[in-house]
């Protein structure tokens, strides 16, 4: 207990500090601006701000990430309430109800839910990340290569079948992400492979333009064309009017509750994160509701439950990424890129190695949070009117920022050419339906699957038992054969029911 | 005919994927395989590849009639496509020869044109002034080893 308390007292030191504060502040203020205005992502918003983590020291560079990460989430909702336009794609199940309340007036009681389900959703995923990280790491420094093979298949697997309503074009796109990670010189043996003679490709591809790329690009072209500016609500939002009634507290608690549950366990899970934990919190109160009738129609349970599984899962996603050294999304990829330009190795001794890091991380988070409630309740009417802002003369304000970014990590000019044919991956991808966040977990376990793949075979004298034989990854593999298992089998009993069937999904 | 045609999202997507994938086991066989034991660099991207592969059958095989997913860009996304393309391209060809503010101003002043609405007028301000911003905020403030001009 008393080396908890001290470990806190040391995240203090660094969160509390006026570098800790300033960052904090930054990125949480960044981060609802961007969750707040559709069409700015989290992705394009981490590439505008590569320059600056540079050139700060690490504690404070990743306060400030982790801040523009949960910030854009809380933000999400209120585009998402006022003009059921989601800032965020997480955020688009709180429109279903949050949208209807809006134009029932009561806009306002939406967006203090919210900002209260965020805060308790937050509050709950930094508590499990505080009770689990440590022993989990004390686990994983006994791990070989077989549970890091194990784990990492585990996630990758997770990613491509849960959420996702094709289970095998998304296991292309990980195998795919897979083979990209490959590309340049080969540890073991320094060989270039996939590189074509191209020099520049020996180090691989660069994480965040391929990130940026996939994820920010055709979220811009998509945006860019857009002649129709959205409407805003023009009423004005005062803290008074946003009090809500007695009967909105209760009917918020043990939603608010269940969606944490929920949120934080799909958050921990690699692979799965914020989008399928608030799809699953919204179903979970829609069966359990005693007025199910009012779904859809504005029931502050439908915006309560996803706000705070939301929010829960981001905080949850750091305890695969801090206590492991495994990425649950791309945002936590590209932290650990952070990471590992600051010299830091991901991992699980990265608690004990760097303990100012990974607490001073965990105490921002508590500050983070209250400094969000205060930007969210009194500033909301602030936010509101930045809606306004034509998205015309906004994007290609991020374009050149992303440019910027993107070059200053490398200063290499290909890295933008990088960025520019990943964008058009991204978009063909969408085109026929794939889905690109498998691709980038892939891309980013890569090499270390294959690493750690070798290792473990030659540890074992080839001998591929030795991943069911150990205690752990036996468990582990066991778990990723069922899921795929159970996956291939249901694409195939789709494939096999009659056709009546056949525009239900289309 | 028809009962390709109905298919045929998920026939390009088998023939793509798989496609891919054999390309990366003929490139993945060009490297030494070695052995379970002792893999070569060959050995981890020729299973990839047979998975894609195997894959792509199972695509192909499980194809099902579907409305396809618009493959075509839709209304004034070619535009944005191509300027924000161009702005890109602007971008990286000029950084390293005429600096930051003048690579600037042409990735701001392309891609404000993806929008057909933006005026020139307004285009041109807003590069101007982006490109002084961001000279200003990342060369002066930040220090970022890009030359100005």
């Amino acid at each position: 207990m008393s080396t908890l308390i001290n470990d806190l007292a040391l995240g203090l030191s660094v969160a509390a500090s006026v570098g800790g504060l300033l960052y904090c502040f930054l990125g949480v203020f960044l981060g609802t601006v961007i969750g707040v205005l559709p069409g700015i992502g989290i992705m394009a918003t981490l590439a505008m701000l590569m320059p600056i983590t540079y050139h700060i020291d690490p504690n404070y560079a990743l306060i400030m990430l982790g801040g523009i990460y949960y910030g854009a989430s809380y933000g999400g909702s209120t585009a998402s309430i006022l003009m059921n336009l989601p800032g965020t794609a997480t955020s688009a199940v709180t429109g279903l109800d949050g949208y209807p309340m809006a134009q029932q007036g009561r806009a306002g009681q939406a967006l203090f839910m919210t900002a209260i389900a965020s805060f308790v959703g937050s509050l709950f995923g930094v508590l499990l990340l505080v009770t689990l990280s440590v022993p989990l790491s004390r686990v994983a420094l006994k791990f070989g290569p077989q549970e890091y093979v194990a784990l990492m298949a585990l996630g990758l697997i997770a990613a491509s079948v849960i959420g996702s309503g094709r289970t095998v074009r998304s296991l292309a796109s990980v195998s795919l992400g897979l083979a990209l990670g490959l590309i340049g010189l080969d540890l073991n043996s320094g060989v270039a492979r996939f590189t074509f003679g191209q020099t520049v490709l020996f180090d691989g591809l660069p994480l965040v333009a391929v990130a940026i790329g996939l994820f920010g690009l055709p979220e811009i072209i998509a945006n860019a064309g857009r002649t129709t500016t959205p409407k805003v609500n023009q009423d004005k939002i005062r803290l008074r009017d946003m009090l809500p009634t007695r009967s909105d507290w209760r009917r918020s608690g043990m939603p608010m509750v269940r969606g944490s549950g929920i949120g934080a366990f799909f958050g921990a899970l690699p692979g799965t994160g914020g989008l399928v934990a608030t799809f699953v919190s919204y179903a979970v109160e829609a069966r359990c509701s005693r007025h199910p009738e009012e779904f859809g129609k504005g029931a502050i349970e439908g915006v309560v439950a996803p706000e705070a599984a939301n929010n829960a899962a981001v905080q949850a996603a750091f305890i695969p990424t801090l206590s492991l050294g495994i990425p649950g999304d791309p945002v936590m990829a590209i932290m650990l890129g952070v990471m590992m330009v600051h010299g830091i190795l991901p991992g699980p001794d990265v608690i004990q190695t760097s303990p100012d890091l990974f607490w001073g991380l965990i105490v921002s988070f508590v500050i983070g949070n209250l400094m969000l409630l205060v930007l969210n309740l009194p500033l909301v009417g602030l936010w509101v009117r930045m809606l306004r802002i034509p998205y015309t003369l906004l994007f290609p304000v991020i374009v050149a920022l992303t440019c910027i970014g993107i070059y200053s990590v490398n200063y290499q000019v290909t890295d933008v050419f990088v960025l520019l044919a990943f964008g058009f991956l991204g978009l063909g991808m969408k085109a026929l339906r794939f889905e690109v966040a498998p691709l980038l977990l892939g891309f980013v376990l890569g090499p270390m699957i294959e690493e750690y793949f070798r290792r473990a075979l030659i540890v074992s004298g080839g001998d591929m038992m030795s991943f069911l034989d150990r205690p752990i990854a036996g468990t582990i593999t066991v778990i990723t054969g069922a899921l795929l298992v159970w996956a291939l089998a249901n694409a195939a009993w789709k494939q096999l029911r009659p056709r009546n069937r056949r525009s239900s999904n289309a | 005919m028809r009962y390709v045609l109905e298919r045929l999202e998920d026939y390009i997507a088998g023939l793509v994927t798989g496609a891919i994938g054999t390309f990366i086991i003929i490139e993945g066989l060009s490297y030494r395989m070695g052995s379970l034991h002792s893999m070569g660099p060959g050995y981890f991207p020729v299973i990839l590849g047979g998975i894609m592969v195997l894959l792509a059958l199972f695509m192909v095989l499980s194809a099902q009639p579907e409305k396809m997913a618009q493959i075509g860009p839709e209304d004034g996304q070619l535009r944005g496509m191509a300027f924000l393309a161009a702005a890109f391209v602007g971008f990286a060809l000029t950084v390293e020869n005429l600096g930051m503010l003048a690579s600037v101003a042409i990735a701001v002043f392309l891609a404000s044109l993806a929008n057909r609405k933006t005026s020139l007028i307004t285009a041109l301000i807003l590069a101007v002034g982006t490109a002084v911003v961001s000279a200003l905020v990342f060369r002066v403030g930040l220090g970022l080893q890009i030359k100005a001009f």
